[in-house]
C-alpha cells in the first residue's frame, strides 16, 4: 500500500519535473508591418482592410509551430465578445475543433455571419440577454472573417490552426513560446491574411531558441 | 438711202431682241435661283422638323434612363452596403452572391411587365448579373430566379474592365421567332466599404425599348444599332441589311455622335437619323436609329416647285411685254440718236476731208517754196556774178555803174528774200532743230546796230540803247541774229526822218526780253502783219517782201519765245521779242 503510493507519488513526481524538463522554449520577434497610426495606448486593436488583406491594427502577428498537433482531451472554449460594435479580441488565433461563444455585449441587435471556405455559418439575430449563447465550433483549418450583418463596418478574425502551441506577439513583435515538444517542426508567423511566414526549428529538451522573423 | 434706213431699223430690232433676251437671262436666273433657296429651305425645314422630332425622341429615352439610374444608384448603393455581399465577393463565395442578393432585388424581378408608359416608375428588370473583378459574369447557381438568358447573350455582358460610373449597354437578344429584341442593360459598380475599390458590377436587364408606337403619325420608325447590326422591327430584313451597311460606314466615316443622312428604302426618300446612346461606355457602341420618310416634304416640294414654276412663267411673260414696251420707248431716242449720229458722222468726213486737202495744199505750197526758192537761187547768183563783172569792168558811163550797182544791190536782196523763203519753208516742214547754245545777245545787238548805222541808205535817225552788258540767250546764234537783224532793219525802214530806234533789252531770270521801239507811221489796227507776204495797206517808200515779220516770229517761237507788237500809236511803233534765257551763264542779270 505504501509501495503503491509512493509508486504513484514516484510517478508524479517523476512525471512532473521531467515534462518541465522535456519542454523547449522558442522567443524572438516578429518584424511588424509599420503602423501608420499613432501608438495607441489602449489593448484594444482592429481588424482593417487594405487591398483586400486583413490585418490587425495595430499590427500583431501569431507565432505558432506547425506540425505539432496533438489532439486535445477536451475541446476549450473561446470566446468572441461584440462590444461597442467591434469583435474582441478582434484577432484570436484557436486550435482547431475549438468551441468559440459569441456574446452581444452591446444594448443592440448583432447578427454574426462567415461566408469563409473555412467556415460558413450565420448566428442570427440575438441579443444581448439571449441564451444560451451562440457558438461554433471551428473543425476546418484556416482564416475566417466573422462579419455582422446588421453592422458592416464590424470585422473579426479566427485564425484556425491545427496546433497548440501557439501565441500573439506583443505590438513590437515579440514572442516566447514555452512548453513545446522537442523535434523538427515548422515555426510560422500569420503577419497578416496574406501573409505568413515560416522557419524550420529543430526543438530540444530544456533549449531555449531564438528566432528572429525578419 | 433705202438702205440705210433699212440697215436703222434692222439695228433697232437687234436692240430690241437683245433688251428681250436680257431680260428673259434675269428671269430665268431668278426662277432658278427662287428653285434653288425654296428647295434648300425645303429640305432644311423638314430636316430641322425631323431633328426636332428626333431628339425628342432621343430625350424621352434618356428621361426614362435617367430615371432608371437614379432609382438604380440608389438601390446599388444599398446594395453595396449590404455586409453579406461583400462577405460574398471579398471572403470568395461566389455561390453565395445571388441568394444574398435576391432579397434586395427580388422587387426588381417580381411583378408582371408593366404597360410601356409606367416602364420608368415601376423599373422593372428582365434580368441581372453580377461581374467579377475580371469583369466576366459570374454565373447564377439558379438562373431562373436573375432572369435566364442563353450563353450568347450572357457574353454580351461582359466588360473588359469595372467601370466606376454606370455605364449604358444595348446587346441583342435572339428569341424563337428569329427576329431577336434590344434590352438596355445598366451596369452600375459596387464600391467597397472599406477601400473604396470597385469589388463587383451589377448588371441589369431592363424590357427592349418600345419607342415606335408613340410617333406613328408622321411614320417615323424607330431602331436600335448595336455591335454592327440594325434592330428596326417595322422593316422588313432585307431592308435593314441594306440599312445595315450604310449605317455602319456612316458610323465609322464620321467622329460625330449624331448625324442624319438620306437613303431609299422601297424606292422612297427616308430621312436616317443615328445618335449613339451610350457615349463613353465600355459596352459596345448603340445608337438611337430613327427612319423618317420625306414622302411630306417631297410632296411640299413639288409644290413649291409648282408655284416658283408658275411664277417664273408669269414672270418672263411680264418680261416679254416689258422688254417690248421698253424695246419700243426706248427705240424712239435710239432712233433718234441713230439719225443724229449718221449725220454727226456726215460732217466729221467732210471736215475730215477739209483738213485734208488743206494739208494737202499747205505740204504743196510748202514744197513749193522750198522748190522756188532752190530754182531761183541760181539764176540770181548768176545774175549778180554777171552784174559784178560787168562793174569791174571800165569805159561804161559813170550813171551805168550806178545803174549796175542798184542791180546788184536787187541781187543781193533778192538772195535775201530767197534764203528767206527757203529757211520760212523749212520751218513749215519741221525740218529746222534749233541748237541750245548760250548767245549773247547785248554783242549781237550792239553789232546790228553797228551796222545798221553803217548802210549807205540811212535815214538820219537817232538810236538810244539800253542794254544790260552781257545777256545771254539760248539758241541758235545764226536765227537769233535773224531776229534781230529783221526787227532792227524794220525799225529803221518804217522811221521817219530825225526819228527815233530805241532799243532796250532785260533779263528776268527765266526769260531774255528785247524791245524795239522806232517812230514813224503807225500800224493799222486789225492788220495782221505777221501774215506771210503781208503788205501794208498803205503804201509807203520802204517796202518789204512781206515774209521778214512771219520768219522772225515763226523763229522766235521755236526757240520758246514770241515776237509781238508792243503798241503801235501816236508816231510810236514797239515789237518785243521774248528769247528763253541760257541757264547759268547771266544769272547776274
Amino acid at each position: 500500500m505504501r509501495l503503491r503510493g509512493l509508486l504513484w507519488f514516484n510517478a508524479v513526481f517523476f512525471i512532473m519535473p521531467v515534462a518541465l524538463l522535456a519542454s523547449a522554449v522558442v522567443e524572438g520577434r516578429v518584424e511588424l508591418s509599420k503602423s501608420h497610426s499613432a501608438p495607441v495606448q489602449a489593448k484594444r486593436y482592429e481588424i482593417v482592410t487594405k487591398g483586400g488583406v486583413l490585418s490587425t491594427q495595430p499590427p500583431l502577428a501569431v507565432v505558432y509551430l506547425d506540425g505539432a498537433s496533438p489532439r486535445p482531451a477536451s475541446p476549450a472554449t473561446k470566446e468572441v465578445a461584440q462590444k461597442d460594435l467591434t469583435f474582441i479580441p478582434a484577432l484570436l488565433p484557436i486550435q482547431v475543433g475549438t468551441r468559440v461563444e459569441f456574446p452581444n455585449l452591446d444594448d443592440t441587435y448583432h447578427n454574426i455571419f462567415s461566408y469563409s471556405p473555412a467556415k460558413r455559418f450565420d448566428l442570427g439575430r440575438y441579443r444581448p440577454e439571449e441564451r444560451p449563447i451562440p457558438t461554433q465550433v471551428f473543425d476546418k483549418l484556416g482564416l475566417v472573417t466573422l462579419r455582422c450583418d446588421i453592422h458592416d463596418h464590424m470585422r473579426g478574425l479566427i485564425l484556425v490552426l491545427n496546433t497548440p502551441y501557439f501565441v500573439m506577439t506583443d505590438t513590437d513583435g515579440h514572442f516566447r513560446l514555452s512548453g513545446l515538444p522537442a523535434g523538427r517542426y515548422t515555426l510560422k508567423a500569420w503577419i497578416d491574411s496574406r501573409t505568413t511566414r515560416e522557419k524550420p526549428v529543430e526543438l530540444k529538451n530544456g533549449q531555449t531558441l531564438h528566432i528572429d522573423f525578419p | 438711202m433705202r438702205s440705210a434706213v433699212q440697215a436703222r431699223d434692222e439695228s433697232v430690232g437687234s436692240f430690241r431682241t437683245r433688251l428681250f433676251i436680257a431680260i428673259m437671262v434675269i428671269v430665268a436666273t431668278l426662277t432658278a435661283l427662287g428653285f434653288y433657296l425654296a428647295q434648300r429651305k425645303v429640305t432644311a425645314d423638314a430636316e430641322r422638323n425631323l431633328q426636332a422630332n428626333f431628339q425628342a425622341e432621343i430625350s424621352a429615352l434618356h428621361k426614362l434612363e435617367e430615371l432608371r439610374h437614379a432609382a438604380l444608384a440608389e438601390r446599388c448603393d444599398v446594395l453595396a452596403a449590404k455586409p453579406r455581399i461583400h462577405a460574398a465577393i471579398e471572403d470568395n463565395a461566389i455561390d453565395l452572391l445571388y441568394p444574398s442578393a435576391k432579397d434586395e432585388l427580388r422587387d426588381l424581378m417580381e411583378g408582371d411587365e408593366p404597360p410601356p408608359e409606367q416602364a420608368a416608375q415601376s423599373l422593372h428588370a428582365r434580368f441581372y448579373r453580377f461581374l467579377d473583378s475580371a469583369g466576366m459574369v459570374i454565373r447564377p447557381p439558379n438562373p431562373n430566379d436573375v432572369g435566364e438568358l442563353d450563353q450568347k447573350t450572357e457574353a454580351q455582358l461582359n466588360l473588359s474592365s469595372l467601370p466606376y460610373t454606370q455605364q449604358i449597354g444595348y446587346i441583342r437578344e435572339t428569341t424563337e421567332t428569329g427576329r431577336g429584341t434590344i434590352d438596355e442593360v445598366i451596369a452600375v459598380p459596387i464600391f467597397s466599404s472599406d477601400t473604396g475599390d470597385v469589388i463587383s458590377v451589377l448588371v441589369i436587364g431592363f424590357k427592349p425599348l418600345e419607342l415606335e408606337e408613340k410617333h406613328s403619325g408622321v411614320g417615323m420608325r424607330s431602331g436600335v444599332w448595336v455591335n454592327g447590326q440594325l434592330h428596326l422591327p417595322s422593316l422588313p430584313i432585307s431592308a435593314q441589311e441594306s440599312l445595315n451597311e450604310q449605317i455602319a460606314s456612316a458610323v465609322a466615316t464620321s467622329d460625330r455622335e449624331q448625324n442624319n443622312f438620306r437613303v431609299n428604302l422601297d424606292g422612297a426618300p427616308q430621312l436616317l437619323f443615328y445618335k449613339r446612346l451610350n457615349p463613353g461606355s465600355l459596352f459596345p457602341a448603340a445608337y438611337e436609329i430613327c427612319v423618317y420618310p420625306l414622302a411630306y416634304s417631297m410632296a411640299e416640294l413639288h409644290r413649291l416647285r409648282w408655284q416658283i414654276g408658275g411664277a417664273g412663267a408669269l414672270l418672263l411673260l411680264g418680261g416679254f411685254i416689258a422688254s417690248h414696251v421698253v424695246a419700243l420707248r426706248f427705240s424712239a431716242p435710239v432712233k433718234k440718236l441713230a439719225l443724229d449720229s449718221e449725220e454727226n458722222r456726215a460732217q466729221r468726213k467732210r471736215a475730215e476731208a477739209a483738213l485734208a486737202s488743206t494739208t494737202e495744199e499747205l505740204e504743196r505750197s510748202t514744197r513749193y517754196s522750198a522748190d522756188a526758192s532752190h530754182q531761183l537761187k541760181s539764176p540770181v547768183t548768176v545774175l549778180r556774178v554777171g552784174l559784178e563783172k560787168l562793174l569791174t569792168r571800165e569805159g561804161f558811163k559813170s550813171d551805168v555803174y550806178e545803174e549796175l550797182s542798184a542791180l546788184l544791190h536787187q541781187t543781193h536782196r533778192l538772195t535775201g528774200v530767197i534764203d528767206d523763203l527757203l529757211l520760212l519753208s523749212r520751218v513749215d516742214a519741221g525740218h529746222l532743230q534749233i541748237a541750245s547754245n548760250p548767245v549773247n545777245l547785248s554783242q549781237l545787238v550792239d553789232q546790228w546796230l553797228d551796222d545798221l548805222s553803217a548802210l549807205p541808205d540811212s535815214p538820219d535817225v537817232k538810236i538810244e540803247k539800253e542794254l544790260t552788258a552781257g545777256l545771254f540767250v539760248a539758241g541758235e546764234k545764226r536765227y537769233t541774229s535773224l531776229i534781230v537783224q529783221n526787227l532792227l532793219e524794220n525799225a529803221r525802214k518804217y522811221n521817219r526822218a530825225g526819228g527815233l530806234i530805241r532799243v532796250s533789252a532785260h533779263g528776268n531770270g527765266r526769260n531774255v526780253v528785247l524791245s524795239i521801239g522806232n517812230t514813224g507811221r503807225t500800224i493799222p489796227a486789225g492788220e495782221n502783219i505777221f501774215e506771210r507776204f503781208h503788205h501794208r495797206s498803205t503804201p509807203s517808200a520802204a517796202s518789204g517782201h512781206g515774209i521778214g515779220l512771219n520768219l522772225a516770229r515763226e523763229l522766235a517761237r521755236l526757240h520758246g519765245g514770241d515776237l509781238c507788237l508792243v503798241r503801235s500809236e501816236n508816231d510810236w511803233t514797239e515789237f518785243e521779242v521774248r528769247f528763253p534765257a541760257a541757264d547759268g551763264v547771266n544769272a547776274v542779270a
